[in-house]
């Protein structure tokens, strides 16, 4: 037998099965390879925050990204970091804060791992002005579930060559492969910043491209950056409570997780259809995060949200497997989507039955 | 009956051009690179787009759509022959003011809509400079750029949702006004893969508030290096303004030659910068970059002092590549990127091409991405100088790479850089890229031999490597 990276080493949290943690890409490909001749089922495991998202795969090997946690290459005058996507995204923005810079990736993620948030396309609450996780993705290397390490992408900040992959893979549960590494566009962080918990929700919108719009059940959050006159100037023009930095807040509190996504004009709408759940609502975005205790009232939520052109999906929950749907509707596209996952994990083992429809 | 009298039946006459004169205008794109249309049709909506491409499949004619042809790189351009399918009749505009959104016909011209949503204080970001002529669907296909996607991105950013008709003639519409469509993100596919996937129909783009003040200013240098310098600085301090644009001497003096701005023609390097935003976002990051350019060595800054002033400006950026034709009947306009820190040595290296090939060469580019376009002047009724041009381009794309770069920044692949694909993606990307390719259109149906090389399918991971008959993408 051939001995792959830490065989049989056990992965904290991970359900049973036979655990192995990869030191090479040349390592991971052969486990796939070997998953795929089998058809044994591989779970993708980072920091083990979202396993949860998505119906649950069956039992077979772990996989672990932990051996790739490195800084590959890191150019600050590019713009560009190449990293591992076992690497924990907290600690990529706190090495990347040093030298001012982001890769806006969502915050306070814990042990999220990069090739997590690239999984299941978590973006930064920066969004409304700094753009989605698939937007901050130059360069994606995964290993495909029948071994082939490809790269989609490149490593500089403006690139159109070939399809776009890399920005695929984002949201795409591993279905095209095993992500190992990523490169980001990095962003430098401007010399202010300032969280202003606004006495008037209103006069958010008198403001010119705020970083973040985010309300609570405590209130709403104005998040600026820029220059030190301009951040002054701002907070002098509107009522509230302004604090130097930026002060992210949780996510809603509830057994059960959920992402109710709609056009950004009806996030008030959205709000008063949730009940006493629990809420984050970002503005000028269309997202609110929720959460429950339970998941009575998500089937008509889910309804609405659909109707409006969106999607209620459950993110995380306590259960082995998802009370309900996790999804909803299948996208219009799922036969496509089928088609193109078979050309990428032939024998579907990498994160099976995740997507919607238990693609 | 032939395709032809099938379009006929189908668009009516007027909307089908098959005499030669018509066919031979729609023969290529803005590249140099022509092939022979069998017809264009002019669809009105998806379902006559759906019904072109059945009766396309009948006939095994390939399909290429066209927006306004402004492509450098025959990505619109029928070299296999087939119908061109124009565009241009698609062009309704349906604002979604509260969402801050439109749906968009792809024929519709990139300015006309930023003219369209500016009553509502919104505009569409990316501004190739083409953007007067060409249109959203052939922005979309490309993934188009332009100086003011430094602070915003590309035009993959900036649509939302799309609807496309597929090689079998379904139609499909994925993303949306709601954020992170479910399920693997299609759009992301289809935007930037040159009408090779599907034929774009409709498009949902995301508008952004126009700025409430603006600042252009003008820098001029010694050397290219203090330019770049000032580049790196600026962002180095937190800034990323809207654009940061480079013209160099020898563009500097075709633009003054003709604009009469009052640019500085004896500078080695000027900088268009510009921020937006509010008032006192734009005065103190226009004090920012003037304090740095002048530590950098700047001659001089000049600041808009109006509206009219910085048009002008933007005038002389915009339209430089017309300005070269006081120097030579035709020009070749590259579009390559590097990372920004290699941007000196990789000039200096551009221009050692072209005076070793004895070729006119200007640059006027996107700094702050370095997204470089040098730009060969030339004669082409001089028979030996075409080689040289050619010669040069690809000695120009080899550099970039060797600097760390990529093939193009947003011009698209085509057929212009098809075969160079190789020399920035190995074998098993590019199969990737062929397996995707297939999945959509397996009978390569939809603009064949675009974006990938010949037997780029010829992977086989494991076992022997596959015979392809040369051609087969074609």
């Amino acid at each position: 037998m051939t001995v792959i990276g830490d065989l049989g080493t056990e992965i904290e949290g991970a359900p049973k099965g036979l655990h192995v943690a990869p030191r090479t890409v040349e390592d991971v490909a052969l486990v796939l390879k070997e998953a795929t001749a089998s058809g044994t089922p591989v779970r993708v495991w980072g920091g083990g925050t979202r396993q949860r998202f998505g119906y649950q795969p069956p039992d077979g090997i772990v996989l672990s990204t932990r051996h790739f946690a490195e800084v590959e290459a890191w150019e600050p005058d590019d713009l560009t970091m190449v990293v591992g996507a076992g690497a924990h995204v907290d600690e990529v923005e706190e090495m990347l804060a040093g030298k001012g810079q982001t890769a806006v990736l969502p915050e306070r993620s814990g042990p999220g791992s990069i090739g997590g948030a690239i999984a299941t396309g978590t973006s930064s609450l920066r969004r409304a002005r700094l753009y989605s996780l698939r937007d901050r993705v130059l360069e994606v290397t995964l290993v495909t579930g029948d071994g082939r390490v490809v790269r989609s992408g490149g490593r500089v900040v403006k690139n159109v060559s070939g399809f776009d992959i890399h920005k695929a893979a984002v949201g795409a549960f591993g279905s095209l492969g095993v992500v190992v590494s990523v490169c980001f566009k990095l962003w430098p962080v401007p010399e202010a910043s300032a969280t202003i918990r606004l006495d008037d929700p209103a006069d958010a919108r008198l403001v010119e491209r705020p970083l973040a719009v985010l309300e609570t059940p405590h209130g709403t959050d104005l998040f600026l950056w820029g220059t030190a006159p301009e951040i002054e100037q701002v907070a002098a023009s509107i009522s509230g409570t302004a604090q130097a930095g930026l002060y992210w807040p949780d996510d809603p509190e509830g057994s059960f997780q959920w992402s109710l996504r709609i056009p950004p004009a009806l996030v008030a709408d959205g709000l008063s259809r949730i009940g006493n759940w629990r809420y984050l609502a970002l503005h000028g975005v269309g997202e609110i995060r929720l959460g429950s205790d339970n998941i009575e009232g998500a089937v008509d939520l889910r309804i609405w949200a659909e109707h409006q052109g969106g999607a209620l999906v459950l993110t995380d929950h306590p259960d082995d497997q998802p009370p309900v749907d996790p999804w909803g509707s299948l996208p219009a596209t799922a036969d496509l989507q089928r088609k193109l996952i078979h050309e990428f994990d032939p024998a579907r083992i990498i994160n099976r039955n995740r997507l919607p429809g238990g693609m | 009956m032939t395709a032809i009298a099938d379009f006929k039946r189908l668009l009516g006459p007027d909307r089908v051009l098959d005499d030669p004169l018509e066919r031979h205008i729609y023969g290529k794109d803005a590249s140099l690179m022509r092939g022979p249309a069998a017809c264009v049709v002019f669809p009105s909506d998806a379902d006559e787009v759906a019904e072109v491409i059945r009766i396309a499949k009948r006939h095994s004619l390939p399909v290429v759509a066209r927006g306004a042809g402004t492509g450098l790189t025959a990505g619109a351009s029928p070299i296999t022959g087939g119908v061109v399918v124009a565009m241009t009749a698609m062009n309704d505009i349906q604002l979604d003011v509260a969402n801050q959104s439109a749906w968009v016909g792809p024929g519709v011209i990139n300015l006309d809509l930023s003219h369209k949503a500016k009553p509502f204080g919104l505009h569409f970001a990316p501004d190739p400079s083409s953007q007067s002529a060409c249109t959203i669907g052939g922005n979309v296909a490309n993934n188009s750029g332009g100086p003011h996607c430094l602070a915003e991105g590309s035009t993959t950013s900036h649509v939302l949702g799309l609807e496309f008709v597929s090689a079998d003639g379904d139609i499909f519409e994925v993303g949306g006004p709601a954020p992170d469509p479910i399920g693997i993100d299609i759009r992301s596919l289809i935007v930037g893969s040159e009408g090779t996937l599907g034929l774009v129909t409709r498009v949902l783009v995301r508008l952004l508030p126009l700025p409430s003040d603006v600042r252009t200013l003008l820098l001029d240098f010694r050397s290219v290096a203090d330019a770049a310098k000032t580049v790196s600085d600026v962002i180095a301090a937190g800034l990323v303004p809207a654009a940061l644009e480079m013209m160099d001497q020898r563009m500097t003096q075709a633009v003054e030659n003709w604009l009469h701005a009052g640019l500085p023609v004896d500078a080695a390097a000027i900088l268009l910068a510009e921020v937006v935003g509010s008032s006192p976002a734009v005065e103190s990051e226009a004090a920012v970059i003037e304090s740095i350019g002048k530590s950098n060595g700047a001659r001089s800054v000049l600041i808009a002092a109006d509206e009219a002033e910085r048009s002008l400006l933007w005038k002389g950026r915009k339209s430089a590549f017309g300005a070269v034709a006081q120097l030579a009947p035709d020009y070749y306009l590259h579009d390559t990127v590097v990372p920004r820190t290699r941007l000196v040595e990789t000039m200096t290296g551009v221009y050692a091409i072209a005076d070793r090939l004895g070729l006119t060469m200007l640059n006027v580019f996107h700094a702050g991405d370095g997204n470089l376009h040098p730009l060969i002047a030339f004669d082409s009724s001089d028979p030996e100088v075409m080689e040289r041009v050619r010669r040069a381009g690809d000695e120009i794309v080899a550099l970039c790479l060797a600097n760390g770069g990529a093939l193009s920044g947003e011009h698209g692949i085509g057929v212009e850089k098809r075969d160079l694909m190789s020399s920035s993606f190995s074998e098993v990307d590019l199969d990737a890229q062929a397996r995707l390719k297939d999945v959509f259109d397996p009978t390569h149906l939809l603009n064949p031999a675009k974006v990938l090389p010949s037997g780029s399918r010829c992977f086989d991971f494991g076992g022997a490597r596959l015979a392809i008959p040369d051609g087969a993408w074609i």
